[in-house]
């Protein structure tokens, strides 16, 4: 997949880009208004990162002229304005998805792969991971032809492990994407480990592969190995 | 003491005083004009009687008229001083009178009188003439006088009366709206005193004052949220910095335990760093009134569906819910009401200890949280910025952030400590 970052803050775009790129996906930057209508004009990528804030310009004029020229990119807002009404612009103007800074980087990595299934799957809603089959419309996982009955959060949390395949995904991000904000009142991430327990035991109950593993106390990483 | 009550009360005393002062030598002078014309009566009288002396060379027949009696005496020769003297003056009954007469058993009554004694020589014998006159018709008419001017002046205190109260309450009335402005001037209202109108200038400058006042106070206070606002701002993008790249520094694998313990109290510390971050912004949003959208929310939909979201925090802390809902409709931002349960839920929780207990309960009136935890209740500084118990790990925001969407919604949060539970409730009002 090819992916556009137009970020004007050095730190988080490097962060981004080397989070993205791996598997082949093709990671370019930008890091001002100008670079980043150059890119677009010359360029289409599957999904494209866009600040509002940047040097030159207002990235809500980027969105408006790649809508304007049709293009048929993925485009994620990120965000420091975290007010309904930005949010609801972006989306209104045809934005795919809005996240408020600051992220993780695997819940922007789960975001993007999401906007590119939605893109590139036109109808055919079907995510495919080695023996596991997941129904994204049904909300139905299947091992080969074995049905896997998740509940509604251990089916999201397959899905952000798929997206963030090969990572180590902190229990924070765990959390944060499960919970929302509500999780800063929990004494520790023990009922993570519980949810995690669940899901690779009914996996491999399926007959699954255990791709769930443990890295450092820090968090999980899913991986083929 | 309301101004209009003190002017009313001077000037009521002062009106008093001089009608009293008036009234005295109204009186004064009207008896004295009056008694100044009885005597002169009288001395017309002398004269008749002198006159009649002159003619005759002996004194008249002593005779009765109407209110005018004269007698003579003889006395020692110059012994008598020509005076005019207040006296009596004996009325007999008319015959009209018959019935008093036969009442009082007497043949008359004593009126007020003036009197003039003079003398008179005929021959070698000198007499003493006494003129009296009944002042009764002139204390009548003095009376009939005073108590019309008495009148006319009660009269106009109380048209005064009225037409002050009428008068200065309309006066003073700019006054008051401008005081009632006052009292609904919020320093983070939108709202702006408006510009009054009246053609006094003492109110007109008052306004202009006040409202002067009202604008610079608010423009302070925008400046010292804008300030909040910018920092929090700009303290995003450093924060997404250093989340970026401690997600990115542990994908670079190999790490010993005490180097992922310490990454996992950075990520604690940059997450808490974050909310707190978040919450000041949502402070102040609430503060300005940026969060408009409005819509119908179910309450109890709303609570069921929190309640579903902490499930496994509930359990991890071993915590027993109880909890009746009732159908709750209300209109309001659907961000700030989740905000607001999912705040007063948390403090719940994490206020509590393990195995202990929550109570929600929803009705048409309030929405009731209760939960076990300190044995102590909490003091009244809770809803105040950054008070927390020294054991919390949260923002020391959560209350203020519930109250501020409670009076913006114009609910009511209230708390109170009955041991074991310590209670919030929202009253919906």
């Amino acid at each position: 997949m090819k992916v556009l970052i137009i970020e004007d803050e050095e730190g988080l775009r490097e962060s981004i880009e080397e989070y993205f790129t791996v598997d082949g996906n093709i990671c370019e930057t930008a890091n001002s208004y100008q670079n980043a209508m150059v890119k677009i004009s010359l360029y289409r990528y599957d999904c494209i990162l866009l600040d509002i804030t940047l040097p030159g310009g207002n990235g809500i004029d980027i969105l408006k002229s790649l809508k304007e020229n049709n293009h048929p990119d993925g485009i994620l807002i990120i965000s420091a304005k975290n007010s309904l009404d930005d949010r609801l612009d972006g989306l209104n103007l045809g934005a795919d998805d809005y996240l408020v800074k600051p992220f993780h980087l695997s819940e922007l990595k789960a975001r993007v792969m999401a906007i590119i299934r939605r893109k590139s799957f036109n109808g055919n809603n079907q995510l495919v991971f080695n023996e596991i089959n997941i129904d994204l419309l049904a909300k139905e996982v299947k091992v080969g032809k074995v049905p896997v009955k998740l509940t509604r959060k251990e089916y999201a949390l397959l899905l952000y492990f798929i997206a963030n395949k090969g990572k180590v995904v902190s229990k924070n991000a765990i959390a944060e994407h499960l919970w929302g904000d509500g999780i800063d009142m929990a004494n520790n991430f023990d009922f993570i480990y519980s949810h995690i327990k669940n899901i690779r035991k009914k996996l491999v109950e399926a007959g699954s592969n255990d791709y769930i593993q443990a890295a450092y106390g820090m968090g999980y990483k899913f991986t083929e190995q | 003491m309301r101004l209009l009550t003190k002017y009313n009360r001077v000037n009521l005393i002062t009106t008093i005083i001089v009608m009293l002062i008036t009234g005295f030598i109204y009186y004064q002078a009207l008896s004295l004009i009056l008694t100044n014309q009885k005597d002169k009566d009288l001395v017309v009288e002398e004269e008749e009687v002198f006159d009649y002396v002159k003619l005759n060379h002996h004194l008249p027949q002593t005779f009765e008229s109407n209110d005018q009696q004269i007698t003579f005496a003889e006395v020692a020769p110059g012994s008598i001083k020509r005076e005019f003297i207040d006296t009596t003056y004996f009325k007999k009954w008319d015959k009209g009178d018959a019935h008093k007469r036969h009442k009082h058993k007497h043949n008359g009554w004593y009126e007020s009188g003036r009197a003039l004694i003079s003398s008179v020589t005929i021959g070698d014998k000198y007499y003493r003439i006494l003129v009296v006159e009944s002042k009764v018709e002139t204390e009548d008419l003095i009376r009939l006088m005073f108590t019309i001017t008495v009148g006319v002046i009660l009269f106009l205190l109380l048209i005064l009366l009225i037409i002050n109260r009428l008068i200065l309450n309309r006066l003073w009335q700019p006054f008051y709206n401008i005081m009632k402005e006052i009292r609904l001037f919020r320093i983070a209202d939108v709202r702006e005193i408006p510009k009054l109108e009246t053609n006094i200038d003492e109110f007109k400058e008052l306004n202009a004052t006040v409202v002067d006042m009202a604008a610079k106070a608010k423009h302070d206070y925008k400046d010292l949220k804008t300030f909040t606002e910018n920092a929090s701002h700009e303290l995003l993008t450093p924060i997404a910095v250093i989340n970026s790249k401690l997600d990115t520094l542990i994908q670079t694998e190999n790490f010993s335990d005490r180097q992922s313990k310490l990454l996992n109290d950075l990520y604690s510390a940059v997450s808490r760093l974050n909310r707190l971050n978040q919450s000041l912004l949502l402070l102040v949003k609430i503060e300005n009134k940026l969060l408009h959208e409005q819509q119908q929310i179910n309450l109890r939909g709303l609570v069921e569906e929190m309640i579903i979201q902490f499930e496994e925090i509930f359990q991890d802390k071993d915590l027993k819910l109880t909890y009746t809902l009732d159908d709750k409709e209300i209109y309001a931002s659907r961000y700030l009401a989740e905000i607001l349960v999912s705040n007063l839920i948390s403090n719940a929780i994490r206020h509590n200890y393990n195995g202990g207990s929550i109570n929600i309960k929803l009705t048409d009136k309030n929405l009731v949280i209760q939960n076990t935890g300190g044995d102590m209740p909490l003091p009244v500084e809770i809803f105040s910025r950054f008070h927390k118990s020294s054991a919390s790990e949260g923002s020391g925001l959560g209350l203020t952030i519930s109250r501020q969407i409670c009076e913006n919604f114009g609910f009511a949060l209230n708390y109170e400590f009955q041991s074991p539970f310590h209670t919030f409730t929202i009253d919906f009002r």
